[in-house]
C-alpha cells in the first residue's frame, strides 16, 4: 500500500513539475510590473553616458498593461563624452559576465515588448538580447534597430528562433545616441517578455532594400554606418557629421578637415564608416546589400583641387571580412557639389561591414584638405 | 570497256589493249593524289595538341591539360636561400643541390609544381634543376620573368627601346627552356600592375604627365603596360606553342583594362593575401577579365606576432582554408570553375628578408613584423602581424645536413598533404 502511495505521490510531483516547466516554456518575463514576482532581470547595466539617463520602473504614465511601466529619460548631454547611452537588464544585478547567473531560455523564439515615445519620433539605436562577454558570456547576441517610436503604445518583436539561448544573463537592453536624439528623448517600455511561439522561424540575413544610406543627414534613422574607422594619421582628421555649411540635401552634410600634420607619422589618413562601430571584421554583423548595383555620393572641396586618393566600399579584412570591395580614385574635388559613383556590378555585396571609406595623404595635399560629403547611399 | 564475272564471281575488267592500261594508270594516279590530299587535310586538322594547354569545358569551366591529362597545380613558390645568404645568392649553382632534398620532401607531400620568379644566370644550371626535379620527382616548373620591374632606373613601359630590351630577354628565356619537359607555363611579371598605380617602381611618359586627371593617368599607364604584355604574349606563342602564358598581377587591380588590351594572355597568375579565403576573387574575375586563374602567390606566416612565438597551427589553419577555397573553384566544382590551382608562398623560410642590406641580419630569424593585415585575424591584435621571414611550410635550422640547412616540415606541410589526398570541400560537409 505504501508503495502505491509513494508511486502516486511521485506521479503527482512529476505532473506538477511538467506543468511548471510547460508554463515556463510558454513565456518568460523580463518586466511586467514593478515588484512583480514574474520579473527575472534587473535594469542594472548602465552604459555610455549613464549620467544622461534616468529610469523609473514604476511609472504610472498610462502603462500599456498592469499598474506600472518603465519610463526612460535621456537628456543627450554627453555626460561621459560618449555620445551614446544604454541600459542592460541583467541577472544577477551588475553581472558583466563575471558571475554565474542568467537563464536557459532554450525554446523561446522571440522577445516582445511594448514601447512609445513621449512625443513620437524618438529614435532608439537598438534593442538587444544577450551580448555580455566575460568569464560567463551570453550564448547569443541579437539586436534590432534603429527604431523610431510613435506617441502611442506599439508592440515590437525580435526574432530569436534558431539562436542559442542556453545562457542569457542580459535579458534585454536598449541603446540611444545623441546624434539621433539631439534634444534628448523620453520614452516608455512595458511588458517585456520572451515567448515560445512555434510560428516564428529562424531568420536568414535580411536582404536590405534600396536605397540604403550610409549617411543621409545628421541623426537620421536612415544612417546605417558609423564613421568609427579612423586610420593612419587619425589626429589629422576633424570630423563634423552635422555641418550646415551649404549641405547638398537636407539640413546637414559631413565636413572633414584633414590637416596633413602627420600626427602619427603615417603621412596618410582615412576614415571608414563601419557597422557596427569599430568593426574591423571581428564582429559577424554585416548587411546584405546584394541588391545594390552602385554606391553614389556627393562631394566637394572647400577650394577645389583637393585630392582624395580613394573612395571605397567594403574591403575590411578580418575574421568576418567584407564580401568584396570596389573603389574609385584618385579624385580631384571640384569646389561645387559633384556626384560620384562606385560601380558595384558583378561585386558580391552580400556581407558589408565597411559601408564607405575615403583615404588621402599629405604628399598630394601638402597643405591639408577640407572637403564635404553628402547623400552617401547604395542604390 | 566490257565487264563480266570470273570463276570466283568477282567482277573483272576485260582488257582492250594499251589504251585501257593507260586509263587504269590514270585512275590509280588520281586515287593516290586524292589519298595524299586527304592525308594532308587530316594532317592539318589533327595537329598534335600542345604539351600544356587550357581547355574550356562545356560548362565554361577552365581546366589545365598536361600531356593530355587534367592537371591541378599543387605547388609552392621556391627560393631556397640558405641561412646567412641574401636574395642575390645563386642557389641554382649550389653544389649541395638543395632541390634534390627539397624535391623529395615535396614529392612526399604531393607537390607537383614549383614557381620560380626568375631563372638563374647559367642556363645549364637551370636546366639541371628543371631536369632533376622533373625526372626524379615529376615536379614541373612555372617559369617567371620580372618583365623589368626591378630594373634601374624604374621600368619605362612606354619606351619602345625598353620594350624591345625586355622582349629580347623574355624570348631568350623561352627559347632556352621551352623544350625542357618540366616546364609548365610562363608567368610575365609579378605585381607589375602596381607600378601603373604609382605604388611601386613608378613610371610615366610625357603624354601621361600632361594629363591632368589622375584616374586617366592610371588608365593610360595600364593600357601601355597590358598592351605590351599582349604583344609579348603573341611573340611567345609564336616561339613556343606548347605552354600557356600567364599574366602576373597583384590582386585583380586594373584587370578591367587588361580585358581591353591583353586578350591574348592565356591565364591570370594572381598574387593575393586575404586571410582564410579569397573572398569574391573567382567570380569577380569572371566579370572583369574572364580568363583562367592560377594563384601564384598566397599563404600565411608561421609566427604569431601577438603571442610572439612560432605558431604552426595558425599557418596550417589559413593554408588549409585557402586551399579549400582554391579547390572549390576548380573545374567541375560548385564555384566559378576558373581556377587551375596555386603555388603557395613559400617552400622554406628566408632569413634575409628583414633587412636585406645587413649581412649580419641574414643569420638571424627576425620576428619583427613588416606590415599588418587584419584578415590574418589570429594575431591581428598585434597591428603589424605579417612576418616575411616565416612563410615557409618548411623551417630551416642552422644545423647542417649534407651541407644544407636542416629542413623541418611545419604542421601545414602535413595538413596540406592530407588535404590534397582527401580534399574535403564545403559541399562534402553538408
Amino acid at each position: 500500500m505504501k508503495r502505491i502511495q509513494s508511486l502516486a505521490l511521485t506521479l503527482c510531483i512529476l505532473v506538477a513539475l511538467t506543468t511548471c516547466v510547460f508554463a515556463v516554456s510558454e513565456e518568460f518575463v523580463v518586466y511586467s510590473d514593478k515588484n512583480s514576482s514574474d520579473n527575472h532581470y534587473i535594469a542594472s547595466g548602465w552604459m555610455g553616458d549613464h549620467g544622461d539617463l534616468k529610469l523609473n520602473d514604476q511609472s504610472m504614465q498610462e502603462p500599456q498593461s498592469g499598474k506600472t511601466c518603465i519610463e526612460v529619460v535621456y537628456i543627450a548631454k554627453k555626460s561621459q563624452n560618449q555620445g551614446w547611452a544604454g541600459i542592460y537588464w541583467q541577472n544577477p544585478a551588475n553581472n558583466w559576465g563575471n558571475k554565474k547567473g542568467g537563464f536557459d531560455l532554450t525554446g523561446m523564439t522571440k522577445i516582445t515588448f511594448w514601447a512609445k515615445g513621449a512625443k513620437g519620433g524618438e529614435i532608439i539605436s537598438k534593442f538587444m538580447v544577450g551580448g555580455i562577454k566575460g568569464t560567463y558570456p551570453d550564448s547569443a547576441e541579437v539586436e534590432e534597430g534603429p527604431i523610431e517610436l510613435t506617441d502611442t503604445w506599439k508592440q515590437y518583436s525580435i526574432n530569436l528562433a534558431g539562436k542559442d539561448l542556453s545562457y542569457i544573463s542580459a535579458g534585454f537592453a536598449f541603446v540611444v545616441n545623441a546624434d539621433m536624439n539631439m534634444d534628448g528623448a523620453t520614452f516608455y517600455l512595458d511588458e517585456i517578455k520572451y515567448e515560445a511561439d512555434p510560428d516564428v522561424k529562424p531568420q536568414g540575413r535580411k536582404k536590405e532594400d534600396m536605397p540604403f544610406y550610409v549617411f543621409a543627414d545628421r541623426g537620421s534613422i536612415n544612417n546605417h554606418f558609423i564613421p568609427s574607422g579612423w586610420m593612419g594619421d587619425y589626429g589629422d582628421i576633424k570630423y563634423n557629421g552635422g555641418s550646415n555649411e551649404d549641405p547638398y540635401l537636407g539640413d546637414t552634410c559631413i565636413k572633414i578637415v584633414y590637416t596633413g600634420a602627420v600626427s602619427q607619422g603615417a603621412r596618410w589618413a582615412g576614415l571608414y564608416w563601419q557597422h557596427p562601430p569599430n568593426n574591423w571584421g571581428n564582429q559577424d554583423k554585416g548587411f546584405d546589400l546584394s541588391q545594390a548595383t552602385k554606391l553614389t555620393f556627393w562631394a566637394k572641396g572647400a577650394k577645389g583641387g583637393e585630392r582624395i586618393e580613394e573612395f571605397k566600399v567594403g574591403g575590411i579584412m578580418g575574421e568576418y571580412s567584407d564580401s568584396d570591395s570596389a573603389s574609385i580614385g584618385p579624385v580631384i574635388l571640384n569646389p561645387e557639389w559633384t556626384q560620384y559613383t562606385i560601380d558595384l556590378k558583378g561585386k558580391d555585396m552580400s556581407y558589408i561591414i565597411g559601408g564607405f571609406c575615403w583615404g588621402t595623404n599629405v604628399d598630394v595635399n601638402p597643405e591639408g584638405a577640407t572637403f564635404y560629403l553628402d547623400e552617401i547611399r547604395f542604390e | 570497256m566490257r565487264s563480266g564475272l570470273n570463276k570466283q564471281g568477282h567482277k573483272v575488267i576485260k582488257s582492250q589493249g594499251h589504251k585501257l592500261k593507260a586509263t587504269g594508270r590514270r585512275w590509280i594516279l588520281l586515287a593516290a593524289c586524292s589519298l595524299f590530299f586527304l592525308f594532308f587535310l587530316l594532317g592539318l586538322t589533327s595537329r598534335p595538341k600542345p604539351r600544356v594547354y587550357i581547355r574550356t569545358l562545356k560548362n565554361k569551366h577552365y581546366q589545365l591539360i598536361v600531356e593530355g591529362k587534367p592537371y591541378i597545380v599543387k605547388g609552392v613558390c621556391y627560393n631556397p636561400i640558405p641561412i646567412g645568404e641574401s636574395h642575390e645568392y645563386d642557389w641554382w649553382s649550389d653544389k649541395n643541390k638543395p632541390w634534390i632534398v627539397d624535391g623529395k620532401l615535396m614529392q612526399e607531400m604531393g607537390i607537383n609544381t614549383i614557381r620560380i620568379y626568375s631563372c638563374g644566370e647559367n642556363p645549364e644550371d637551370v636546366k639541371r634543376v628543371m631536369r632533376d626535379l622533373y625526372e626524379l620527382y615529376n615536379i614541373r616548373v612555372i617559369v617567371g620573368h620580372w618583365v623589368g620591374l626591378w630594373n634601374y632606373p624604374c621600368p619605362s613601359y612606354g619606351d619602345k627601346e625598353f620594350q624591345q630590351k625586355i622582349t629580347k630577354e623574355v624570348l631568350e628565356v623561352v627559347e632556352l627552356y621551352k623544350d625542357e619537359p618540366g616546364v609548365l607555363m610562363w608567368v610575365l611579371g609579378n605585381e607589375n600592375n602596381y607600378s601603373c598605380l604609382g605604388r611601386v617602381r613608378p613610371w610615366s611618359t610625357e603624354k601621361i604627365d600632361n594629363e591632368p586627371d589622375p584616374q586617366t593617368q592610371i588608365f593610360m599607364r595600364a593600357k601601355i603596360y597590358y598592351s605590351f604584355i599582349n604583344e609579348l604574349t603573341k611573340k611567345i606563342h609564336e616561339v613556343d606553342p606548347d605552354h600557356p602564358v600567364a599574366l602576373g598581377n597583384g590582386e585583380l587591380m586594373l584587370l578591367d583594362v587588361a580585358n581591353q588590351f591583353c586578350q591574348d594572355i592565356d591565364a591570370v597568375a594572381c598574387i593575393i593575401y586575404r586571410g582564410k579565403s579569397f573572398g569574391n576573387l573567382f567570380n569577380s574575375l569572371r566579370t572583369t577579365f574572364d580568363k583562367p586563374i592560377v594563384l601564384t602567390e598566397f599563404g600565411a606566416d608561421a609566427y604569431n606576432a601577438y603571442d610572439k612565438k612560432e605558431d604552426e597551427g595558425m599557418q596550417a589553419f589559413f593554408l588549409e582554408s585557402q586551399w579549400r577555397h582554391i579547390y572549390e573553384n576548380l573545374a567541375n566544382e560548385e564555384g566559378a570553375g576558373n581556377c587551375l590551382g596555386g603555388t603557395s608562398f613559400e617552400w622554406s623560410d628566408e632569413w634575409w628578408k628583414h633587412n636585406e642590406s645587413d649581412p649580419e641580419g641574414w643569420n638571424i630569424h627576425d620576428t619583427e613584423s613588416f606590415w599588418g593585415q587584419g584578415s590574418y585575424y589570429i594575431d591581428a591584435k598585434a597591428g603589424k602581424n605579417i612576418n616575411e621571414e616565416w612563410f615557409g611550410i618548411v623551417a630551416l635550422s642552422e644545423e647542417l645536413e649534407n651541407g644544407l640547412n636542416k629542413r623541418t616540415p611545419r604542421k601545414s606541410y602535413y595538413v596540406i598533404k592530407e588535404f590534397w589526398r582527401n580534399p574535403k570541400l564545403k559541399k562534402d560537409d553538408k
